[in-house]
């Protein structure tokens, strides 16, 4: 009210304060929307991929949101916060990555048109957060829940996940692998978590996807040591050892002072008397496959050691990381040792087989059949060239997700649309039990979400107007479960097509992109910093 | 030319000096300039900035509605725009929050004091005017502060209205009847000590922000050694600084000179026996876990495992120093005396799984201040700015508690004093007078900002604030901004702590008054600078 009788300047300023924000703010939604935009192709199973040149020239072909938008590179600050949208999704279900940039992008555009219309974006805010948390209430209504030992349940909705990836037609085998995978690692009973580091994924390029396989034990990209020792043990008894068989060496320097040939002599064999006890002690301990830990300060283990083992016998790993020692330890159910008092026939692992094999132009060691395995997997992927096997390592990290999502939240909800179109059928109506600012943007924001039918209607080469309003028609009528039938090309329950996917990637994608895109609303100004 | 006609050069090239009306003006503009740039963020509507870094992290932005966060990233030139970002930043260590009311409250006593001079007022005279509205509005704040402090009940309640009104202007604002309950758990955890090194803050990616929790102990980071128990009651904990892969001889080039390898494994396996020996002295404490700042290695960690010891390496120092503080225990790094070492305790340490991460839990620890704030948001930007929004709530809180008076927000405050400045103007005869009214425009200011930024008929609302003041009972009434109406802040519980209030008035108005004194800026020659030739 000051500023009616105030001078000059102030005014200016007063005028370019109104000016400014909305411009910033248009430049944030268009660039949000772009990005959204970039990636809608590839939703749903009829999605497309995309080919990324880095900087060096490595090319990746995926159909991951993520991944597309990770190595997209954006700079401005806006489409940034939807990059990290895609990842935040990624962490938290793992699926889904695509279709919560596209739904923060139809918001973004919605709100758009609401702050077109003069709402002062703080109420747009405010009504977005009302519409998600009432969008979580519907999406529960509609799910179904899901038993961790109903074992088609889990199978249908990796393969759903499976379905849009290159990889798809390996679904049937690739999916029962990702269930048997997270299956092993939970007790369905109480477990309300999965730690997905339990379950290493192993890449080799030869062969094809067909030939990937879980293997009941675990996989070391290490080869066997040779010198003429074995490289297939059946009965294997392993041990894990933390400590070095060479020469002894102090942790002060030491040097040995040599005063004639004989000396010489003598601490040669003083050597191998001082190897060949320890290798003898393994051997009585019954062990005959030996994980050795890497070791930085001195050779973990010598020439002459190798030799001594491979006479005994005794298989040799070596060059095993700290980090995995626990994980070797559960995959096994051996025990790391780390001095040689400690090698006693109670520590070793046993299992059934443990060979080396030749794997295109390098070798594995796979251990298999485990006596009493800890709760660890690994999964041997092969892929004939490394775009293949690299979109396989992402479509099985995907499903292997969705489990999870199952483990931790248990209900599923249809596929194909179906929750957007029903979100976006309910919400109107409930809308329109509400008053003032709310319910116009209810309205608004409901027909966003059916970009996501919309858009899979249009990758899958149907017509997206006469898809949408046709399920549409069906959710009014209270069809909950009709969605878009890819393969048929038509509308049709979703569910009975077993198109499901778990509640957790559709409640998290809804929430994700209202968080976003409420904090880009908020957004009036964008100031360059020097740090 | 006539070298008679060149101006003396008394100042070094370079060097610059701006006087009376122009160093004025500069000053006025520069902090006019830096309250604009900030007042859009004011009040529960405000709107955020992105901090867009460019330079050496390139592309690496922050999205902040924190005006002390916005002021010290953004880099100022003019001197009196600087003084103000010096006053946020006050702001922000001495109570935490009202940072960008400070600086919005200095700049519109600037733009006040601008046109006071251009009516030909001596700043001296508006200064004293300053001065005089300055002790009336401190005494009407005074009078308006309430102390529940001796009713429990009602000081915590209190505190969540605080907190609530804090948060209500961040990101957290949706969640904030949740994350108030938790600042003030949190807060009145400490008893009074205040020592917000107790609350730890752990943000973790993914999730929403509602899926951020309190926890009741102390999360570490870190992971327990291969095959040691991952649960343990009744701790008792040995903190430690030491190696505990080789315990070397500290001499520069100490060497061992031997004849045969034997001797060697021999000085090996002594030195193997001394590793054992110090594991023993530490395990004769009587202790179940063993933390270590340094590595633990195999040999070491295996003989605790076989003791059935949980020992946990690397843990960082911040989390080593807290863990010692929590747990009451000290921090050894000699195991000679079992008996003179102070060891940690603690009911309960177990392995929890939070979001993707697996961490230790230590619950029910000797010192019950403590606690752990796991803060879950879609991106890294919500994540931090959700850290800086409950850092100025703990702030708050913490001073509140220390200072238990509370004010009503939503511009009431700012009411109550513009009207006890106007009642006391009339009493003074003087030019001061001018001044002191401007005063009181410049504090209108605020609920105006407030409204503007919400979207509502400013002009409108102010008036009807101030009929609403005038009235009988009418001192609690504030802008309730949910609704763009005029509404009883007690009712609404839109509370601010007292201490930040004052603070506010105190610091904007002393850095007003600097910078009208100011009658001549002097700029020095800039340092010859030599191009940069070290490593980053």
């Amino acid at each position: 009210m000051n500023l009616k009788h105030s001078a000059g300047p102030p005014k200016r300023a007063e005028f370019q304060d109104k000016e400014k924000p909305a411009q910033i703010r248009s430049s944030n939604i268009t660039a949000g929307k772009a990005v959204a935009d970039a990636i809608k192709t590839s939703l749903g199973p009829r999605g497309m991929d995309k080919m990324i040149q880095d900087k060096k020239g490595e090319v990746t072909i995926t159909n991951d949101g993520a991944t597309i938008l990770k190595q997209m590179k954006v700079l401005h600050p806006a489409a940034k916060m939807l990059v990290e949208l895609s990842q935040a999704q990624d962490a938290e279900a793992g699926d889904g990555t695509t279709s919560v940039v596209i739904l923060a992008g139809a918001l973004l555009e919605a709100s758009q048109k609401l702050l077109s219309r003069g709402i002062h974006p703080a109420r747009i805010s405010d009504s977005l957060l009302h519409f998600s948390s009432q969008a979580q209430v519907v999406l529960e209504s509609m799910a179904i829940p899901v038993d961790l030992s109903d074992r088609n349940a889990l199978l249908n909705s990796a393969n759903t996940a499976l379905n849009s990836k290159v990889v798809h037609e390996h679904s049937g085998m690739l999916a029962p692998m990702a269930v048997d995978a997270v299956c092993r690692l939970v007790d369905p009973a109480k477990d309300t978590h999965v730690d997905l580091k339990d379950i290493r994924i192993t890449m080799k390029l030869g062969e094809t996807v067909e030939d990937s396989k879980l293997i009941d034990g675990i996989i070391f990209t290490q080869k066997t040591q040779g010198f003429g020792g074995p490289n297939k043990v059946e009965k294997a008894k392993i041990g894990l050892i933390q400590f070095c068989i060479s020469p002894p060496k102090t942790d002060m320097d030491n040097t040995v002072i040599v005063r004639d040939y004989a000396a010489m002599d003598r601490i040669l064999r003083e050597e191998r008397q001082y190897i060949l006890n320890i290798t003898k002690k393994i051997k009585a301990a019954g062990c005959n496959v030996l994980l050795i830990q890497k070791s930085i300060l001195r050779d973990a283990v010598s020439d002459l050691a190798l030799h001594l083992l491979a006479k005994q016998k005794i298989m040799v790993v070596k060059d095993i990381e700290r980090e995995d020692i626990e994980f070797v330890c559960k995959s096994l159910g051996c025990r790391p040792v780390a001095s040689l008092d400690h090698f006693t026939p109670e520590i070793l692992g046993s299992a059934e087989l443990c060979e080396e094999v030749q794997t295109g132009n390098s070798k594995l060691v796979t251990v298999t059949g485990v006596q009493n395995p800890g709760r660890a997997v690994s999964i041997l992927l092969r892929g004939s060239n490394k775009q293949v096997l690299e979109e396989a390592d992402r479509s099985l990290h995907d499903a292997l997700c969705v489990i999870r999502c199952l483990v931790k939240k248990r209900y599923l909800v249809p596929g194909g649309g179906a929750p957007e179109a029903e979100l976006a059928v309910r919400l109107t109506n409930y809308g329109q039990t509400l008053q003032g600012m709310d319910a116009y943007c209810f309205r608004v924001f409901a027909e966003a979400l059916e970009v996501i039918p919309s858009i899979l209607a249009e990758n899958a080469g149907l017509t997206p107007i006469s898809t949408v309003t046709e399920l549409r028609n069906r959710h009014a009528r209270g069809e909950t479960s009709a969605g878009i039938n890819v393969r048929k090309g038509w509308i049709s329950n979703i569910v009975e097509e077993k198109v499901l996917q778990p509640l957790l990637v559709s409640s998290s994608a809804i929430m994700l992109a209202a968080e976003c895109v409420r904090s880009i609303l908020k957004i009036d100004d964008i100031m360059p910093v020097v740090r | 030319m006539a070298v008679s006609l060149n101006p003396v050069q008394i100042m070094k090239d370079q060097a610059e000096e701006e006087r009376s009306e122009t160093a004025r003006l500069s000053s006025f503009v520069g902090a006019i300039a830096i309250g604009e740039l900030v007042r859009s963020t004011l009040g529960p509507r405000g709107m955020d900035k992105i901090l867009y870094s460019v330079g050496r992290s390139e592309g690496e932005i922050e999205v902040t509605n924190d005006g002390a966060t916005i002021l010290r990233n953004i880099g100022v030139d003019n001197p009196a725009a600087k003084v103000l970002v010096n006053i946020s930043k006050t702001q922000d260590d001495e109570v935490g929050d009202g940072t960008t009311s400070v600086v919005v409250l200095a700049s519109e006593l600037l733009r006040e004091a601008e046109k006071l001079v251009a009516a030909k007022l001596h700043p001296q005279t508006i200064i004293a005017g300053y001065r005089k509205a300055t002790d009336v509005a401190r005494k009407a704040l005074d009078d308006a502060a309430v102390d529940h402090s001796s009713d429990e009940e009602r000081f915590r309640s209190d505190l969540i209205k605080i907190a609530k009104t804090t948060l209500s202007s961040k990101i957290l604002s949706q969640q904030k009847d949740f994350f108030a309950e938790m600042c003030v758990d949190a807060v009145l955890r400490l008893k009074g000590s205040g020592n917000l090194d107790a609350i730890k803050i752990i943000k973790m990616q993914g999730g929403t922000l509602s899926d951020s929790f309190l926890d009741q102990g102390f999360i570490l980071e870190k992971t327990i050694g291969v095959h040691q128990p991952k649960r343990i009651e009744n701790a008792k904990i040995l903190i430690a600084n030491t190696p505990m892969d080789t315990d070397k001889v500290k001499i520069f080039g100490s060497k061992i000179s031997v004849e045969s390898t034997a001797q060697i494994a021999e000085i090996e396996l002594a030195e193997k026996e001394k590793m054992k020996n110090k594991v023993d002295k530490i395990l004769s404490h009587n202790i179940n876990v063993f933390i270590n700042r340094q590595l633990i290695y195999n040999y070491p960690e295996q003989l605790f495992a076989d003791a059935g010891v949980m020992a946990i390496e690397h843990s960082d120092f911040d989390g080593m120093e807290r863990l010692a503080l929590v747990t009451g225990g000290e921090i050894v790094s000699t195991f000679d005396h079992p008996e003179l070492v102070k060891l940690g305790k603690c009911d309960l340490i177990e392995e929890v799984m939070i979001g993707e991460k697996r961490m230790i839990r230590f619950s029910g620890v000797a010192m019950g201040q403590a606690c752990t704030i796991i803060l879950r948001g879609a991106t890294q930007q919500i994540l931090d700015e959700a850290e800086r929004s409950l850092h100025d709530a703990l702030c708050v809180l913490t001073q509140t508690v220390k200072d238990p008076r509370v004010v009503y927000g939503g511009g009431c405050c700012e009411v109550i004093m513009s009207r006890a400045i106007r009642e006391a103007a009339t009493h003074v005869a003087g030019k001061e007078v001018l001044a002191m009214e401007s005063f009181c425009h410049a504090l209108d200011m605020i609920p105006t900002i407030i409204a503007d930024n919400a979207g509502y008929d400013s002009a409108f609302l102010l008036a009807s604030l101030k009929a609403a003041h005038a009235k009988e009972g009418g001192a609690s009434y504030g802008l309730n901004m949910d609704t763009g109406a005029v509404g009883c802040m007690e009712d609404l519980g839109i509370t601010e702590s007292y201490l930040v209030k004052r603070q506010v008035l105190i610091t904007a108005s002393e850095a007003a008054e600097m910078i009208i004194r100011v009658d001549n800026i002097l700029k020095s020659a800039p340092r010859k600078r030599t191009t940069d030739r070290s490593h980053c």
